[in-house]
């Protein structure tokens, strides 16, 4: 596995991101509050968070497939949010996304070799027998089989239909590659297949991923780095198996504690931190702290609904942001 | 041990489709009994659902319940007369589902929803009712259960509407309660809540569940016994610790390996299960899981296992069982 090298170049670094979604009256949904984050090249960084919790909105900003409100994000030192047109659209080329429902993603109208043809043609580098081959390639890439290019997207299974969606990711040979729930769709014995050939691209190509999904235990296993989002903060970052080991958030440990094992003895001996109430309204989040409300080691007023808490360093490589990340009881 | 609550023998419920006729489940037998917590897991398509549908006889056109019994304290459900499968159905045995807003009726106040479930099937004055479904409400952990009552469905959220479905389940104390994914759709925060909730009110009712999920840990989290599904048969079946901790078919064993754990040392690679689930129309033959299986053995190609023993109270159909394919890997190996 590839591990991170502090004073290395990071592939992709946000700084002060935001994102407001108008909701009406002059309110606006706050999904995505002043995050900041690098990601290095060559490694895997899973983001989690319930729904609701902006990750998803995220990911689409870091591909520019929505415009930042304000902040940078700047990808092998160019500001992604400053460029437009055709300049934004060849730098696109080396990030690419890989979407959650194989059903959707796919143009059911096109065959699957002119689905996974069409970013080579928009960039007009292959043409005719060049590119045939090159999606001949990317099949087999994928292990599918190179002659089903003449097929059609229902002609495939939903683990299938992700591979071919993956191949399409891959046609440019980009450099970042932003998974979002890519495998929550898929059933439990295909759910391995696709984690594995990701893991397998990854060390073919040299890819660096974001992997966005809810499933704690999926994503620690395929990340080097965790981080975890409420309420569109990012509130805990670490290695990922330090985070399981050593959360030093409140809201991480109970995200922790609700993942069920598949064993019966564990699962008997597990306690679950509640949670009281529900996810506040990003519309409206609550001062100070976003996750007061719902904390069980919050003090209020003060500090925790009064003053964030910034995202710091609480140990090497390990940032959470809690006023009391050291009362955060340790061990699952 | 009493009597089973539930007794499913030999059965058979298919799809006839222009395509073929889907055998969605394929011989199914198993017994339930009272204060049971039973799991049923497997992948989509395996039969699960039809399976907990059957003995509901909710299965819809062109489905068909073809052969079999289904024992409901000794009377069989399959070839009861309508109105009285309508007298068990939501007394005797309730059933929650995965979605739990499209469920509920957007248009009328839950309380109302549940004191329409009790009045289906007892006559209560309206006054008793509403008593009758705020107590439910706080049986199920609602807070201000009094003025909630009265909320629509759009005012809940989604983990409070699966417990108001669960206090809608429970409204006329039925011996059996059927959740078919009951917690697919929710947050992981709010699953292992309602998880717990279901598995508390086992205990203070005494109702059975029969929990059918993909989800092995949540099986793990609940269950005392389990069956697995795999293309519409029970491939092995058993108390919750065995088949986690000493699975003997090999589906049982893969999928086990397949999930990444919050527990376990980051390994490099998972457990794949190569290929995909069979095409119900046309089933492999001989074990139907053969194709897709490390450890087969040329009888496995022809020979179709039914379930055979394999340790107390264990079952697997399998001609080879986990056992002596471990042990053979060893051999290989040393």
């Amino acid at each position: 596995m590839v591990k991170r090298v502090p004073d290395r170049v990071p592939l992709l670094r946000a700084e002060e991101v935001v994102k407001h979604f108008p909701a009406g009256l002059g309110a606006s949904v706050k999904a995505v509050e002043r995050v900041n984050f690098e990601i290095y090249p060559g490694e895997t960084v899973g983001l989690v968070g319930e729904s609701g919790c902006g990750k998803s909105t995220l990911g689409r900003l870091i591909t520019q497939l929505l415009p930042v409100t304000s902040g940078n994000i700047f990808f092998e030192g160019v500001d992604l949010t400053k460029l437009g047109g055709e300049k934004l659209r060849q730098k696109r080329r080396e990030l690419q996304m890989i979407f959650q429902d194989p059903y959707s993603s796919l143009n059911p109208r096109m065959t699957v070799g002119d689905i996974i043809a069409e970013p080579l043609e928009n960039f007009g580098l292959l043409r005719g027998r060049a590119k045939d081959k090159r999606v001949q390639e990317l099949l087999k890439i994928v292990g599918l089989n190179p002659y089903f290019n003449n097929r059609y997207p229902h002609e495939f299974s939903g683990g299938q239909r992700q591979r071919i969606g993956i191949a399409r990711a891959l046609a440019l040979r980009p450099k970042l590659i932003v998974a979002d729930e890519p495998i929550s769709a898929l059933d439990v014995s295909i759910q391995a297949q696709i984690i594995n050939l990701m893991e397998d691209l990854q060390k073919e190509f040299q890819l660096t991923y974001l992997f966005i999904a809810h499933d704690l235990s999926v994503v620690r296993h395929i990340s080097d780095r965790v981080m975890v989002m409420y309420l569109g903060k990012i509130v805990e970052v670490a290695d990922s198996a330090e985070i399981y080991r050593n959360p030093r958030h409140p809201y991480t440990k109970a995200l922790l504690s609700a993942i069920p094992i598949p064993d019966p003895d564990i699962q008997a001996k597990r306690r679950i931190v509640h949670l009281s109430g529900e996810i506040s309204s990003p519309v409206n989040p609550p001062s100070g702290c976003r996750f007061h409300p719902r904390c069980p080691i919050a003090q209020v007023p003060t500090p925790c609904a009064d003053l964030e808490p910034p995202l710091e360093e609480k140990a090497r490589d390990h940032r959470a942001a809690c006023h009391f990340s050291e009362k955060v009881p340790v061990a699952v | 041990m009493t009597a089973p609550v539930l007794q499913v023998k030999d059965l058979k419920t298919q799809f006839f489709t222009d395509d073929g006729v889907v055998k969605a489940v394929d011989g199914v037998s198993f017994d339930l009994h009272p204060g049971e917590t039973l799991g049923i897991v497997g992948e989509s398509g395996c039969g699960k659902s039809v399976t907990a549908l059957s003995i509901l006889r909710l299965v819809q056109e062109p489905g068909r319940i073809t052969n079999g019994q289904i024992l409901f304290k000794g009377t069989d459900i399959v070839t009861m007369p309508d109105d009285d499968v309508r007298d068990i159905r939501g007394k005797d045995i309730a059933m929650i589902f995965q979605d739990p807003l499209s469920s509920l009726n957007p248009v009328l106040k839950v309380g109302y929803q549940i004191e329409e479930a009790m009045e289906a099937h007892t006559r209560i004055s309206g006054k008793v009712a509403l008593s009758r479904a705020i107590q439910l409400l706080k049986q199920v952990r609602i807070p201000a259960a009094e003025s909630r009552v009265e909320d629509y469905p759009h005012q809940f959220s989604g983990g409070m509407r699966q417990r108001a479905m669960i206090a809608m389940g429970l409204a006329n104390k039925p011996s059996i309660l059927i959740a078919d994914e009951p917690t697919t759709a929710l947050d992981v925060t709010v699953q292992a809540q309602i998880l717990e909730l279901l598995r508390d009110l086992n205990q203070e009712t005494k109702t059975a569940i029969i929990l059918i999920t993909h989800n092995m840990g949540v099986v793990a989290g609940l269950c005392k016994r389990v069956l697995v599904m795999y293309a519409g048969r029970i491939v092995e079946q058993g108390p919750v610790e065995q088949i986690f901790h000493d699975p003997q078919h090999p589906y049982t064993w893969s999928l086990l390996q397949s999930i990444p754990r919050l527990d376990a040392d980051r390994k490099d690679r998972l457990l794949s299960i190569e290929g995909l689930p069979p095409d119900l129309i046309k089933p492999p033959s001989g074990c139907r899981f053969h194709p897709r299986c490390r450890f087969r053995i040329e009888r496995c190609f022809h020979d179709d296992p039914s379930l055979m023993d394999v340790g107390p109270d264990q079952a697997a159909a399998c001609w080879v069982t986990m056992r002596r394919a471990l042990a053979q890997d060893g051999q290989a190996r040393a």
